[in-house]
């Protein structure tokens, strides 16, 4: 259970709950612990207050599962018991000690709650309240009794209530003099009286009308007596209460609204969120003995509900106070009264707002912006609620209060980021080859949470072109290889994973043979593309599916999905492989020479032996057993090679030994990406979530034999649309140009507008292979108008340009490369 | 032709350093120590075939595999929940390695291996509790995390099998954690983080527990 606060009602409070086993965290915003205790004092067991907590701490301290977080703040109640703190656990010093943090931001997670928070002593509005040296009573004897400060020499105090009183004893009590008490009640005590004569101060029934002084500080209260006449006392601080608040913020954050109590003119919690109750001065109990007793049935109640039933003892014991009030919100007079001291509302805003019909407590607060300070108008709103109620002829509960939010003090974002910033803004994932590859000097991109290298600079080469044009060339003419381990990749095991994948792919898996890959295509519900991959078949229950990098957890979620929820009666299971596999595509003409260097001399690598779209174990020189796929992304004689994810940093590394005699050249996404683009595959800016099957010119390939996800809706009129916009290739008809992503394409010689825009360029790339720019575009039926020149408009960097649309694939369109 | 070395490399192993870390003002509170070279596989029941795989887990290991959230251990092997008709074999040695284990549940469940898929971090010292609740929402109270108790959870947004070992011989508990290989180098810089002002006393093992 958790407990707010660690005044009398919170420590007895967590000595019945601790005592009966319960787990009791208690925060305290505060250094120390006692709340109003440390100031006011008293005598608890007949005990001084401070002996009391001595013992109290001590007592929790030795249970054993009491945790007390000083310097924290509950600041807010969630749904399922779920709480916010915030512990300022190095605020007090000029910067936190090594490996430590200002601020910690906690959820903490309770069957039940105490909201033992206390109340806020609140002023009464007069003109002049704003002089320096016009204090809240509490804060001045807490100035006095806690900290040793001397506030003012000669202090007066306003007040309206008994416990007022209590700063002329503690002032007194530190040697500083008192001006005069004005106190509104009629009637003061015998005691008091007896205190004031024995001082030799004067006690005047009246209100404070006027504060004369400046930016030094107050020098004399303007005082009306009760009956009219008007008198004044010379003072530099004037101490003001006006009554208590109950804290109930915490109580009131699920929408909750709190009742008035007359005999406190406060309000008081009326419920609270499921778990929650309110004790001590926070539920309107403002005695002593009233809060510890309050604060122990709360505790006991609390911990009896969670479970614990051990023995609780007996309660702390002390006097109730006396008590007395006599409402008094604002005393009119000459000058400004300020009543939110934070956002300069004056009595005077809050009377123009009801003149101007702002009645409401929520108009109210948006038109004066009284409360909409970093407070929160803990001292002010009930203030401004009773002016409000005054001027408008209604009570203060007619009036009502706005509603409570969270936090209940201001949070800094920091705390909430946490951890969470610069180079731990995200977590981030790490390729099996990385730490080889920063070896090699590779500049990295993010992708996803991903660090890709994406190209390896050599020295003499002038810019990132210069390297991924040289990785181009080696890979096309000699060997390359590339890290797809980021790759999502899926174990898709049981008697119906076929059906299973038949289901989720447009084309057919079910008929694929053993020791085959086969590209597939997903569509979400809607027709529109999903993602893409190859899988291969492993065994006749044990396919291989991969993603793409960066729908690989989506796709796991959705084929999630879809095995437990829409096809549950399919006997398949599936897991997530991704990091059990380090895969390198090794692509080129030399690529069997330098697989042969490296695989068992007894596996056939030829093409007979392992034909395109092979896909099998084979035994590693060494001792290691690797998958072998023979696919192609770049168009080039390629295989892809996985090993289990430890062995990938060797087998980089035996990759550049085997590879030496062959030039064997590491490349980057770039230069993955470019030789895409050059074969007219289709990557992420085409799979852009708007694009159908026969979009990306792989229409073919939706069965007309089987339903799959996403082929009713397929169907649709505007997605068979004959004037879609479809993937087509672009050359600039100046060779010489730079094409851009993004520029729009537009018929040749139109002025461009939106009325006749016709696509756009989603990938470009300079081709080394065709020493010039190319690039992919989605165009208006664009496979019908190859040969044709369009403008391509890039207002963003104010390019024009022609363009001829081509076919997409630039390079090796028969296929030939991949399949020799 | 040269033969070619295989060395399996950690993904901790770059960011890993043995030693002392953080704050050393006292005794470190914090122990991280890395587990390498363990078989980890993961065991999922054919539909409707919980009940079988059940047995077979038991003839096979000698326990029966949790169907709550706890981790149970045998001599040679450690049984850890991980869903609903789901758990992982960690053990060491390729004794209970996926083709040992394919062969044992070949009628009852699909198998893949995850011995290269994840880090095996394992958590201990005075403060272990402490540092965790800064990363971790899963109460680790003994009373409500005893030994053995399992949890599939997420830490600092990675998925985490997070669960509680036998105590160290100082009466210490153990927390192991699972983590993604790919993520692991980030996570164990989040740990550090999370542990330095406890003082950490970093180190890895072969040994499984």
């Amino acid at each position: 259970m958790l407990i707010a606060g660690s005044g009398p009602a919170g420590l007895s409070a967590a000595l019945a709950a601790g005592r009966s086993g319960a787990r009791v965290i208690l925060c305290e915003e505060d250094f120390a612990l006692g709340g109003r205790l440390l100031v006011d004092g008293g005598t608890i067991d007949g005990l001084p207050a401070a002996e009391w907590i001595s013992r109290t701490l001590a007592e929790l301290a030795a249970l054993p599962d009491v945790r007390i977080m000083s310097r924290t703040t509950l600041f807010g109640v969630y749904d399922g018991g779920t709480y916010g703190a915030i512990e300022r656990v190095n605020d007090h010093l000029p910067s936190p000690p090594e490996h430590q943090v200002r601020q910690r931001l906690w959820r903490i997670v309770a069957k039940r709650s105490i909201v033992a928070a206390g109340a806020i002593e609140r002023p009464i509005v007069f003109a002049g309240n704003d002089t320096p040296g016009v204090m809240m009573a509490s804060a001045m004897r807490t100035y006095v009794g806690r900290y040793a400060a001397t506030p003012a020499k000669r202090i007066a105090l306003f007040t309206n209530n008994e416990d007022g009183w209590r700063t002329v004893e503690t002032a007194l009590g530190a040697g500083l003099q008192i001006a005069a008490v004005v106190d509104a009640r009629p009637d003061v005590s015998a005691a008091h009286r007896a205190l004031a004569a024995k001082a030799e101060f004067p006690v005047l029934n009246g209100s404070v009308a006027g504060v004369e002084g400046g930016k030094d500080g107050v020098r004399k209260i303007s005082v009306l007596l009760t009956g009219g006449a008007r008198a004044e006392v010379e003072a530099d601080g004037l101490a003001v209460s006006g009554g208590w608040n109950p804290a109930v913020g915490l109580t009131s954050y699920h929408r909750g609204r709190p009742k008035w109590q007359d005999d406190i003119s406060a309000f008081v919690p009326d419920g609270a969120p499921p778990g929650m109750m309110a004790a001590g001065a926070a539920n309107g109990a403002f005695r002593l003995g009233a809060c510890l007793r309050q604060g122990f049935a709360a505790g006991a109640a609390a911990a009896a509900g969670a479970g614990r039933s051990g023995n609780a003892g007996t309660p702390p014991v002390a006097d109730d106070e006396a008590f007395s009030l006599t409402p008094l919100w604002h005393v009119a007079g000459k000058g400004k009264a300020f009543v939110d001291y934070q956002h300069d509302v004056t009595a005077s805003d809050i009377e123009l707002a009801q003149r101007e019909g702002f009645e409401s407590v929520e108009h109210l607060k948006r038109y004066t912006t009284l409360g909409m300070a970093t407070d929160q108008g803990k001292t002010s709103n009930i203030a401004g609620l009773a002016i409000m109620a005054a001027v408008s002829g209604r009570s203060i509960p007619e009036t009502g209060t706005t509603i409570y939010r969270p936090p209940y003090v201001p949070v800094a974002i920091g705390a909430f980021a946490g951890h969470h910033r610069d180079e731990n803004f995200h977590a981030t994932r790490l390729a099996p080859s990385h730490h080889w590859a920063a070896e090699q000097g590779a500049a990295f991109v993010d992708t996803g949470l991903w660090k890709r290298a994406q190209w390896y600079p050599r020295a003499g080469e002038k810019d990132w072109l210069d390297s991924v044009t040289r990785e181009v060339k080696a890979v096309r003419s000699g060997v390359g290889f590339c890290d797809v381990s980021t790759l999502g990749k899926i174990d898709v095991h049981g008697p119906d994973a076929g059906a299973f994948l038949d289901r989720v792919y447009i084309n057919t898996f079910s008929n694929l043979a053993v020791g085959k890959a086969r590209y597939g295509l997903m569509l979400r519900e809607d027709g529109m593309v999903y993602d893409d991959g190859t899988t291969s078949r492993l065994a006749d229950d044990h396919y291989f599916l991969t993603t793409t990098t960066a729908k690989a957890g989506l796709v796991m979620q959705h084929l999630e999905f879809c095995r437990q929820v829409l096809f549950p009666e399919l006997d398949v299971q599936l897991t997530s492989v991704s990091d059990q596999w380090a895969q390198f595509s090794i692509a080129g003409p030399k690529t069997r020479d330098l697989l042969r260097e490296i695989v068992d001399p007894a596996e056939d690598l030829s093409n007979e032996g392992f034909p395109f779209m092979g896909a099998r174990e084979v035994a590693l020189r060494g001792g290691i057993k690797a998958r072998l796929f023979r696919i192609s992304f770049s168009g080039e004689m390629a295989f892809e090679i996985s090993v289990p994810a430890r062995y990938g940093d060797a087998l980089v590394r035996n990759l550049m030994i085997a590879g030496k005699q062959f030039g064997v050249t590491p490349y980057g996404t770039e230069a993955l990406g470019v030789m895409r683009i050059e074969k007219g595959h289709v990557a992420g800016p085409e799979l852009n979530g708007t694009t159908t099957a026969a979009d990306l010119g792989l229409g073919k390939m939706m069965s007309t034999k089987k339903d799959f996800i996403g082929r009713v809706m397929a169907g649709r009129e505007a997605l068979v649309a004959p004037d879609r916009q479809v993937v087509v290739g672009i050359k600039p008809t100046d060779r010489a140009r730079r094409l851009r992503s993004g520029a729009h394409i537009i018929p040749k010689g139109e002025i461009p507008g939106s009325a006749n825009d016709q696509g756009y360029v989603t990938s470009v790339c300079f081709s080394p292979t065709l020493d010039q720019w190319i690039g992919l575009a989605l165009v208006e039926r664009g496979r019908e108008r190859i040969g044709e020149i369009v403008h391509a408009h890039d207002p963003l960097r104010g390019e024009d340009y022609d363009v001829e649309l081509c076919n997409p694939v630039f390079y090796d369109p028969d296929g030939g490369r991949q399949r020799g | 032709m040269a033969e070619f070395s295989w060395v399996p490399r950690s993904p901790l192993e770059h960011a890993l350093a043995v030693g002392a870390y953080g704050a050393r003002d006292a005794k470190p509170g914090i122990s991280l120590t890395e587990i390498r070279n363990f078989d980890l596989v993961q065991v999922m029941a054919r539909r409707g075939k919980g009940a079988e795989l059940a047995s077979a887990a038991e003839a096979r290991v000698g326990m029966a595999a949790p169907d709550v959230p706890k981790a149970v251990s045998a001599s040679d092997a450690t049984l850890i929940w991980s869903g609903p008709d789901q758990f992982l074999v960690l053990s060491k040695g390729r004794k209970h390695a996926i083709d040992t284990l394919s062969q044992a549940f070949t009628q009852s469940a699909s198998l893949s291996d995850q011995s290269h898929a994840r880090v095996l971090i394992s958590v201990s010292g005075a403060k272990a509790r402490t540092m965790l609740a800064k990363l971790s929402s899963i109460d680790l109270h003994p009373a409500a995390f005893p030994i053995g108790t399992a949890a599939a959870t997420s830490i600092d947004h990675t998925s985490v099998n997070l669960w509680r070992g036998n105590d160290r011989p100082d009466g210490q508990a153990v927390f192991n954690l699972l983590v993604f290989a790919t993520f692991a180098e980030s996570l164990w810089h989040t740990m550090l983080d999370a542990s330095a002002e406890y003082g950490v006393d970093i180190g890895h093992s072969e040994e499984v527990e």
